[in-house]
């Protein structure tokens, strides 16, 4: 009992032991560290959108040691003026990664332009120096046609902007990328500009698609000084369905074994048993005889 | 216990329940550092590495694969240059030891004339694959989506499916080790932990990740994107930078499958070590036990009789 | 002839054989069960352990133990196969040897199959077997194999001791109660009378042509556990009936070696005589012929057509085991055929070395077949761990092979002490048919 109780006390001044030593020995000065603090806005297909914040320190000498800050409360705001609407607060994770998101129906304040000012905000502890950052962005609004023209498969975007009277203004010069959705990653089909509002390209051939035969196509603008990151998506079976693969029944790998093999066993062991069966029938006969024999005998 | 508390205080309170319970920590051994919000830098569990105990596969539902995938992976030898990424992020995610490897990176000479390359190999997941053939308990199979795995619980350990493998790819675990003891998450095949004394184990193509849409350990760990990753069925590979069509690589580079003449139809391809991007030398840019390794090809017998390793 | 009273006089023969024990036999068996204890010990410290106690590393996952498998389970089989072929032919000399045969067959046959188990790593988990079977797998064509195999010949062995039980226990007058009511019980009111000795005949007979038939199966199918893999030494075609020669030579090795010893320890020389010696090496004879063809054909075309993973292997084989190699195929193949070839050399003790030499070429020639063809797979080894690289058996290995040997030897007394190693009822039959002249000739007579 005593002994129990002096491996316990021990084991848990041991554990403590490690654990004192673990987080001292990480403890590292900080000012070999900058702040990496970075904002952003997601459009989502559904017409909602993903503020997202990034807080990471990264090691000024050594670039790849990044240390992300975790449980880090982020704020995140409209901002218009003086004027500060807050949208909502998050924690940042493991990865330090903090995130909100906003259904299509949210109301923002507008500038005269269009533009909607956002804001996230870490409002700084003792240790940590307070961050901010602000992006603004113009509602864009991408449209994405998988149409055939000529019987041509075609990839058509439409975008536009709504100024503050709700008049339709063409996007121009806007970068985006094209892409198929795949299981583990999108493939990239195609990278064009899109010009007085529009962008259109022939679908490449021969794509398999998933198993309905359905190619969903994502029209994606990314990091764009008005409109932030912007993701389309649509779906229309396009795919050239590919013979799915399926294993066959009796192989030497597949559970079950091929029939004849089966048979053959079977015939195997049916004859060899037999024979026993056979044999032990003669034995027991033996053993009759005998004892008729014994029978007799006794009766003399 | 003055230490303890010293340390929690230290950490913050949001961090007590990662450090103080014990199991956790024992749970996986994967760790991250993190900085808290009162400057101090911590480590705490990875969340990421095979914590997802709502995803957990029994071995019995492990034997039918995702379904209407059929899984491909291509190696890149042009761009290897034996960073041992894939092996080392292999081990950590199946807590397999130093020298346990389900990913092996060999060095290979194909003839005298030719220079040799690094050659990552993990199990071929073979369509006709030798090792499920003559298994007597059923205890490696083969699924639907292409994935030959080992279900520990019932491999009896005779060891008839590593003399068929006519690519070494089975491992038998020779003896118990403390790590097997470790519960705290259920056993699957698709995760192959916790290992079992007397069995056998080799790569799984980490379903378990695919599951949830991440790319296998070796592909999206190696720095040179030498592994390619997909499901045949969309035509689509990628090594977590580019996505490309499987069909156009492997046309278009001359993709081959390891001795193809053996009839085991794999599911990994090569792309050859043409054009390549790193001198091979670059490879031995390792610990000396693993150059060892090496000693019998004659390419690094005369490096190192020119003293250069 | 009175049947009865030569009946009596063969029990009194042979009754020292099976009740006495002499001082000598006491040590012999006390240092056989030494042995035993011993395998034992290092069989609980492989449990404890786990098979790391073992040479047995990544590449080389079967050791001597699959190769003692082999070996014995080809021992019983060629006695089988040889023992069905004396019964079936009725071959004129068999009396004095068939029951040595037919011991070896069984005792063999349950030893063999130990050594798999030592090889398995959950031995826990062996009723998946039966559990989740899957009939693709050599190794359940083998199981079932073995077991039907055994089976059969439990019955014929049985079958063939039926009338001596039946001679026993008409004359256990002075011999312990135990033993005569094992012996009433065992020989099932057998009589001997004419329509029981016909059925007798007749299904010993059955069962020899099938016992020859299931020793080729059972040995054609431990063949293809190895033959039917990719591995550049064992798939080969010709490998079943390479194994099957294989056996008998070893077969008839032991046997002759196995004869030597009994008429030595036994004094039964007027039993097994020199003209047993010569049949038997001249069988042997015939069959390190054709075992040294199969070799020879084997390897042969492995180096002629070298394709590269066989040139691998041959490398192996020529530098690594270069002895090995030697003595396996060369020494262990000729010094017995120019031992048994010429007619002068054909003496009982020179025809039992050439068997021990036949013997101990042909485990090695077995060694030769499992060990570097897994030390040579299609990917190079490129590993620096030296037990990873090459097997070398360690002492539990060791200790447990002997311990199967031990164990064989120790059954084989034990079933001696049980029934004389002689068919009495052989002798009788002999007689009775009328050819009661050279071979049947008995120590009483003698006098
Ligand atoms: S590489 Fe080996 S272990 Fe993997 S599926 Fe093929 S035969 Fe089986
Ligand atoms: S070792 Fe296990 S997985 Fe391999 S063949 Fe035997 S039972 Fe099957």
């Amino acid at each position: 009992m005593r002994i129990s109780f002096f491996k316990y006390s021990l084991s848990i001044v041991l554990l403590s032991l490690f654990l004192a030593s673990n987080i001292f020995a990480q403890e590292q000065d900080l000012s070999n560290y900058r702040m990496r603090f970075r904002f952003k806005s997601i459009k989502q297909p559904d017409g909602s959108r993903i503020l997202e914040a990034s807080f990471v320190a990264t090691n000024k000498k050594d670039r790849k040691d990044r240390v992300p800050v975790y449980e880090a409360d982020i704020n995140f705001l409209n901002v218009l003026g003086e004027e500060k609407v807050p949208l909502g607060a998050s924690k940042t994770s493991k990865e330090g990664i903090a995130r909100i998101t906003l259904p299509e129906d949210q109301y923002y304040l507008k500038d005269e332009e269009g533009r909607i000012t956002l804001m996230a905000l870490f409002k700084g502890t003792e240790e940590l120096d307070g961050e901010e950052e602000e992006i603004s962005i113009k509602d864009i609004h991408l449209d994405l046609g998988l149409i055939e023209k000529d019987s041509i498969k075609t990839v058509q975007v439409k975008a536009h902007t709504l100024d503050s009277l709700g008049v339709q203004i063409p996007v121009e010069e806007t970068d985006i990328i094209i892409s198929v959705e795949g299981m583990l990653s999108k493939m990239i089909i195609d990278e064009g500009t899109i010009e007085e509002g529009g962008y259109e390209f022939e679908m490449p051939i021969g794509l398999p698609g998933d198993v309905n035969g359905n190619i969903t196509v994502y029209a994606i603008i990314e990091d764009h000084d008005d409109y932030g990151d912007v993701v389309q998506k649509n779906t229309e079976s396009w795919g050239i369905l590919n013979e799915q693969h399926k294993e066959d029944e009796n192989t030497l790998w597949s559970e079950a074994a091929p029939i004849w093999m089966y048979v053959v066993l079977t015939i195997l062991l049916v004859g060899i048993w037999a024979n026993f069966v056979y044999t032990g029938i003669h034995l027991f006969k033996i053993k009759k005889e005998g004892e008729e024999l014994e029978l007799k005998t006794e009766n003399e | 216990m003055g230490l303890l508390s010293g340390a929690t205080t230290v950490a913050g309170a949001t961090l007590l329940a990662n450090l103080a319970s014990e199991e956790e920590l024992q749970a996986s051994g994967e760790k991250i550092r993190v900085l808290t919000p009162d400057g101090k830098m911590v480590e705490v569990d990875a969340e990421s590495i095979n914590n997802y105990p709502e995803a957990h596969i029994t071995p019995a539902e492990s034997r039918k694969g995702i379904p209407d995938r059929k899984f491909v992976m291509v190696i890149d030898l042009a761009k290897c240059k034996n960073a041992r990424n894939c092996v080392e992020s292999c081990q950590k995610a199946h807590n397999l030891d130093y020298n346990e490897e389900f990913m092996k990176v060999q060095l290979i000479q194909d003839h005298e004339e030719a220079e040799p390359y690094w050659f990552p190999k993990p199990c071929y997941h073979c369509d006709e694959p030798p090792c499920v053939t003559v298994c007597p308990t059923g205890a490696t199979f083969k699924r639907d989506d292409g994935i030959v795995l080992i279900d520990n619980d019932r491999c009896i350990g005779c060891k008839f499916c590593i003399t068929s493998c006519p690519y070494s790819a089975r491992q038998f675990n020779w003896s118990h080790k403390p790590k097997f003891d470790d519960t705290s998450q259920p056993y699957s095949p698709e995760t192959s932990i916790p290992g079992t004394e007397g069995t056998v184990m080799k790569c799984d193509f980490c379903p378990d990740m695919l599951r949830q849409g991440k790319l296998p350990y070796c592909a999206s760990s190696c720095p040179m994107g030498v592994i390619y990753f997909g499901d045949k069925n969309e035509d689509m590979v990628t090594n977590g930078e580019e996505t490309v069509r499987f069909s156009e690589l492997i046309n278009d580079r001359g993709g081959y499958r390891h001795l193809e003449h053996l009839g085991t139809k794999p599911n990994v391809y090569y792309l050859p070590a043409v054009n390549r991007q790193f001198p091979l030398e670059r490879g031995f840019d390792v610990e000396e036990d693993i150059i060892e390794r090496y000693k019998d090809v004659p390419f690094v017998q005369d490096l190192k009789s020119q003293g250069k390793i | 002839m009175n049947v009865d009273s030569r009946k009596r006089e063969l029990v009194k023969e042979f009754s020292p054989m099976l009740l006495k024990s002499t001082k000598w036999s006491k040590i012999w068996i006390g240092i056989l069960v030494g042995f035993v204890l011993w395998g034992l010990a290092a069989f609980v410290i492989q449990v404890v352990k786990g098979h790391e106690v073992t040479g047995m590393r990544d590449n080389v996952v079967w050791g001597i133990y699959i190769i003692n498998f082999i070996f014995f389970v080809c021992l019983s089989y060629s006695g089988a196969f040889i023992s069905g072929i004396l019964h079936f032919f009725k071959t004129p000399w068999k009396n004095s040897i068939s029951r040595i045969v037919e011991i070896i067959t069984v005792v063999s046959l349950i030893i063999g199959p130990i050594f798999i188990l030592l090889c398995i790593g959950r031995l826990d988990r062996l009723h998946y077997l039966f559990l989740y079977p899957r009939i693709q797998s050599p190794i359940t064509w083998d199981i079932i194999a073995i077991i039907t195999d055994l089976i059969g010949c439990f019955i014929y062995l049985y079958l063939t001791f039926i009338p001596d039980f039946a001679i026993l226990r008409d004359n256990s007058e002075d011999v312990p109660e135990w033993r005569r009511k094992l012996y009433t019980f065992l020989a099932i009111g057998y009589r001997d009378t004419p329509t029981q000795r016909n059925r007798l005949h007749k299904i010993t007979r059955i069962m020899s042509a099938m016992i020859i038939a299931l020793a080729i199966v059972a040995y054609t199918v431990l063949a293809w556990i190895f033959s039917l893999t990719l591995q550049p030494g064992w798939n080969s075609t010709i490998f079943a009936p390479y194994f099957i020669v294989a056996g008998l030579y070893s077969g008839v090795g032991v046997i002759i070696i196995a004869m030597y010893l009994i008429r030595k320890y036994f004094k039964l020389d007027h039993y097994i005589r020199k003209v047993h010696f010569i049949g038997a090496g001249v069988i042997l004879l015939v069959i390190s012929l054709l075992f040294g063809y199969f070799t020879f054909s084997e390897y042969f075309s492995r180096w002629f057509s070298h394709k590269t993973h066989d040139a691998d292997l041959l490398n192996t084989l020529f530098n690594k085991y270069f002895w090995e190699f030697i003595f396996a195929n060369y020494i262990g193949v000729l010094v017995p055929i120019v031992i048994l070839f010429f007619k002068r050399f054909r003496t009982i003790k020179s025809i039992t070395f050439a068997a021990v030499i036949a013997v101990l070429g042909l485990w090695l020639n077995r060694y030769l077949i499992v060990v570097p063809t897994l030390e040579t797979p299609y990917l190079p080894i490129q590993d620096t761990r030296p037990e990873f690289i090459h097997y070398s058996a360690t002492w539990i290995e060791w200790a447990l092979s002997f311990a199967g040997i031990a164990a064989f030897v120790l059954f084989f007394i034990l079933i001696m002490r049980l029934v004389p190693i002689i068919p009495m009822s052989g002798i009788i039959d002999y007689e009775r048919e009328g050819k009661g002249g050279t071979y049947s000739v008995t120590q009483y007579q003698l006098k």
